[in-house]
């Protein structure tokens, strides 16, 4: 097709020529009679294009060789995009469109493609088997001359612009700047893949070199285009036709300064961080680097989820994605857990075991995540350290005592009335000092899970699609709400404790919230997890503006909750917190209202309790 | 020194040899680059491409097995998960950055654990149960949603074909 396609243009050509001998009989006439013709023209200029296209392919052969089939694909659509874009230039320069200035321009689309096949071969160094001292020299050849053709065209356009101002040389200028930087990127890469061909061993470091050369490549071209575009904005129009190689220029840039500054970070973490494996580790596992397939024999490093890789293979995922190539582990966002406690074991029977753990999982993740009795006595400990010596170091004034008088005396009358039920010792507050009479002795909020201590297992019980693991996911769901309930409980009591002492004294209420704050914040919730930290925020937004408005929890859902709590905590305490918490809001609020308001309120408290004890009472008879 | 990308892929071929998964034969084109291989992908027992004979053409990036590699059915093939040009459009064979279709997790898509083997096991059985969710052939995915029987007839009649039976 090639050959016909350049044989007809042949004939052509000479048909033209001979005509115009033929025509003219002498050199010089012939050649006004063709410059004059247009169809001869044309024909001259086909003839032109089919002479390079020629040279193109007699310059392959010479440094490439033939063409791959992915080479030539990729040199096709690019080709059509310079092209596109060199049409698009055309527009902008349509003043000086003349013969020189396509000539230039077809120049230029050549040394581009070369450039194009260039890169190619040096990136295709990486994957074949054997290369033979000819590819060397090909490429070394090409890379040179490619180089210097770059050079000094672009001294060229330099010193034409500086005698005749800013022309279409500046384009080219700029063009073969750009084209001198991806030599020089070609250049270094095939340095870096040479050398390391020479040595028997991975190159460690030979990843690190590439994503810094492409940083800096990536961020000189960035600055040509943008002076580029900023220059030709001010003198031409807008340059569109570097939009799209910009654009993706840009993008590369931003990737590589991304993947620099991540995998700076997970590197320097796995460096510093993680432990080397022991031989004794690698001897449990089976000892294959799952990234590379090879043996682990020299430098593998332990991640905080116990799977073991090649230093080198790790660092290369690591410039891509900062997780753990088997669990998906975001290494940048888990504290470094130095675990001892989780041995690799061989990936089928870990996988294996995923199954059978689910069900284990299932059952204890409740008891991690729910209060278990002895950190709930912790937890009251805390208040009572925090919130006692307050509120015992401080003289209580009249107001205040009243209305201890009146939060203590409302469960004795309600005991008058109702019979008490046996197994109620929590009802009665004068069990307890009565400044606790305001703390009533919720459930604290269940101790935040620690994602970090969770075992292999229980992770990948969280992972997939499977019912089982959606069920943990919901499971693990519900215990978050579970403590963020638990939390806005406790705070609207802060809340009310809050008002009280500012109500009384304004200095000492200001050091109470902190205080409380502080103890939740510090003794309970060491580790920082999602929960904790939404905590905090709660707090940190509802103690603030201290309650001067008194936040009256909606009854129905607080009850919902507790009772959901308390199914898990301890069964007695469950009616007399929900009294306590109940009572709260409402001897808030008798405070505020006026006397006479007074008695009325205590009727309707009085029938609550009721209410509530009989329910407590049906609830114990039952057990 | 030839890159890891080469010794793992070599690795894996031995392996796929050795130890050939059933229903599915897979290698290099030709052994200068181990970058491009050819698959044969028995359909699945129990389903509509039972009996056929899919062949389709891995092509391997040279970050190998950092990017996944790129998969294309080189038969006609019609189903919900693969394009009409032949791609397959699976999320294990989708890094985790990029989400062409914006539903995946990254838990499912492409890690340097994965490996030719499980890419064409997931594929069997993206044959056996499609997805029809992801929309890579919107035709196939209604059909096989709403006229089951139309779609087993035009797989049966794919299957005949590249068995090189008439229809």
């Amino acid at each position: 097709m090639q050959l016909l396609l350049s044989s007809i243009c042949m004939a052509l050509t000479s048909a033209v020529i001979g005509n115009a001998y033929y025509q003219k009989q002498q050199f010089y006439p012939a050649v006004v009679y063709i410059t004059k013709s247009n169809a001869s023209m044309a024909v001259i200029y086909i003839q032109f294009f089919v002479i390079v296209f020629m040279f193109g392919k007699l310059l392959r052969k010479i440094f490439l060789g033939t063409l791959r089939a992915a080479e030539f694909e990729h040199l096709l659509e690019r080709f059509w995009y310079a092209l596109t874009e060199t049409c698009l230039a055309f527009t902008v320069f349509r003043d000086d469109f003349n013969p020189r200035f396509v000539a230039l321009f077809t120049v230029l689309l050549f040394l581009k493609s070369f450039h194009w096949l260039a890169e190619e071969r040096v990136d295709f160094m990486e994957r074949s088997p054997v290369l033979g001292w000819l590819f060397h020299i090909r490429v070394g050849s090409l890379l040179t001359l490619l180089g210097i053709l770059d050079y000094v065209l672009l001294i060229h356009a330099y010193n034409s612009t500086l005698v005749r101002g800013p022309t279409v040389q500046l384009v080219f200028g700029f063009e073969y700047a750009i084209l001198l930087t991806v030599i020089a990127s070609t250049a270094i890469k095939y340095v870096l893949h040479a050398a390391e061909m020479r040595t028997d061993t991975p190159w460690e470091n030979k990843a690190v070199f590439l994503l810094y050369t492409e940083l800096v490549i990536g961020l000189i071209k960035v600055v040509l285009y943008i002076l580029f575009v900023v220059i030709m904005a001010k003198i031409y129009a807008l340059p569109m036709f570097v939009f799209r190689p910009m654009f993706f220029t840009i993008r590369n840039f931003r990737k590589a300064l991304n993947d620099v500054i991540m995998s700076r970070r997970a590197i320097r973490n796995m460096n510093t961080l993680y432990p080397d494996a022991t031989p004794e580790e690698l001897r449990q596992s089976d000892n294959i680097c799952i990234i590379c397939r090879e043996d682990m024999i020299n430098h593998s490093k332990k991640l905080p989820c116990g799977h073991i890789f090649h230093t080198t293979c790790l660092r290369s995922w690591f410039q891509r994605q900062q997780t753990c190539p088997t669990c998906r582990l975001n290494i940048l966002r888990t504290p470094a857990v130095i675990s001892t406690a989780m041995p690799r074991a061989g990936d089928e029977a870990a996988a294996a075991a995923a199954g059978n753990a689910a069900p284990d999982a299932a059952g204890a993740q409740p008891a991690g995540g729910l209060p278990v009795p002895a950190p709930a006595a912790g937890v009251d400990g805390n208040q009572a350290r925090a919130n006692g010596p307050l509120l015992a170091g401080q003289a209580l004034p009249p107001s205040f005592a009243d209305l201890f008088g009146d939060a203590n005396g409302l469960p004795n009358l309600a005991r008058l009335s109702v019979p008490p039920p046996p197994v109620m010792p929590m009802l009665s507050p004068f069990m307890m000092p009565p400044q606790f009479g305001y703390f009533s002795p919720m459930p604290p909020p269940p101790i935040p899970l620690d994602l970090t201590k969770f075992t292999d297992e229980e992770l990948r019980a969280m992972e997939g699609h499977q019912r089982e693991q959606i069920e943990q996911r919901l499971k693990l769901l519900q215990n978050i709400n579970l403590m963020l309930d638990s939390a806005g409980i406790m705070m609207s009591q802060y809340q009310t404790l809050a008002s009280r002492l500012q109500l009384t004294a304004v200095p000492p209420a200001s050091a109470a919230a902190p205080s409380v704050e502080g103890a939740a914040g510090s003794g309970v919730y060491d580790k920082p997890s999602t929960s904790a930290t939404a905590m905090a925020q709660l707090e940190a937004h509802q103690v603030t503006p201290t309650a001067t408005a008194p936040v009256a929890p909606p009854l129905p859902a607080e009850k919902v909750t507790i009772e959901d709590l308390g199914a898990d905590a301890d069964e007695d305490d469950v009616p007399s917190t929900a009294t306590e918490a109940v009572s709260l809001p409402n001897s808030d609020a008798d405070f505020e209202e006026n006397s006479s308001e007074l008695g009325e309120l205590r009727k309707r408290r009085l029938k609550f309790l009721e209410e509530r004890n009989r329910f407590a009472n049906e609830h114990t008879q039952a057990e | 020194m030839a890159g890891s990308a080469l010794r793992r892929l070599m690795a894996e071929y031995k392996q796929l040899t050795l130890d050939p998964p059933e229903g599915i034969v897979a290698g290099p084109i030709s052994e200068d680059n181990f970058f491009e291989w050819e698959a044969l992908i028995a359909g699945p027992e129990g389903t509509c491409f039972e009996g056929g004979v899919f062949p389709a053409r891995l092509v391997f990036p040279p970050d190998y097995p950092l990017s996944p590699p790129k998969m294309k059915f080189t038969c006609d093939m019609f189903h919900p998960n693969i394009f009409a040009d032949g791609r397959v459009c699976i999320s294990i064979l989708h890094a985790p950055g990029d989400d062409p279709m914006g539903y995946e997790l990254s838990a499912e898509r492409w890690s340097p654990v994965q490996s030719v083997e499980k890419i064409l096991l997931s594929v069997v059985s993206m044959l056996a149960e499609p997805n029809d969710e992801s929309g890579a052939n919107v035709d196939a995915a209604i059909m096989w949603r709403e006229r089951r029987e139309e779609f087993n007839a035009i797989a049966r009649r794919l299957v005949r074909k590249t068995l090189g039976l008439p229809p």
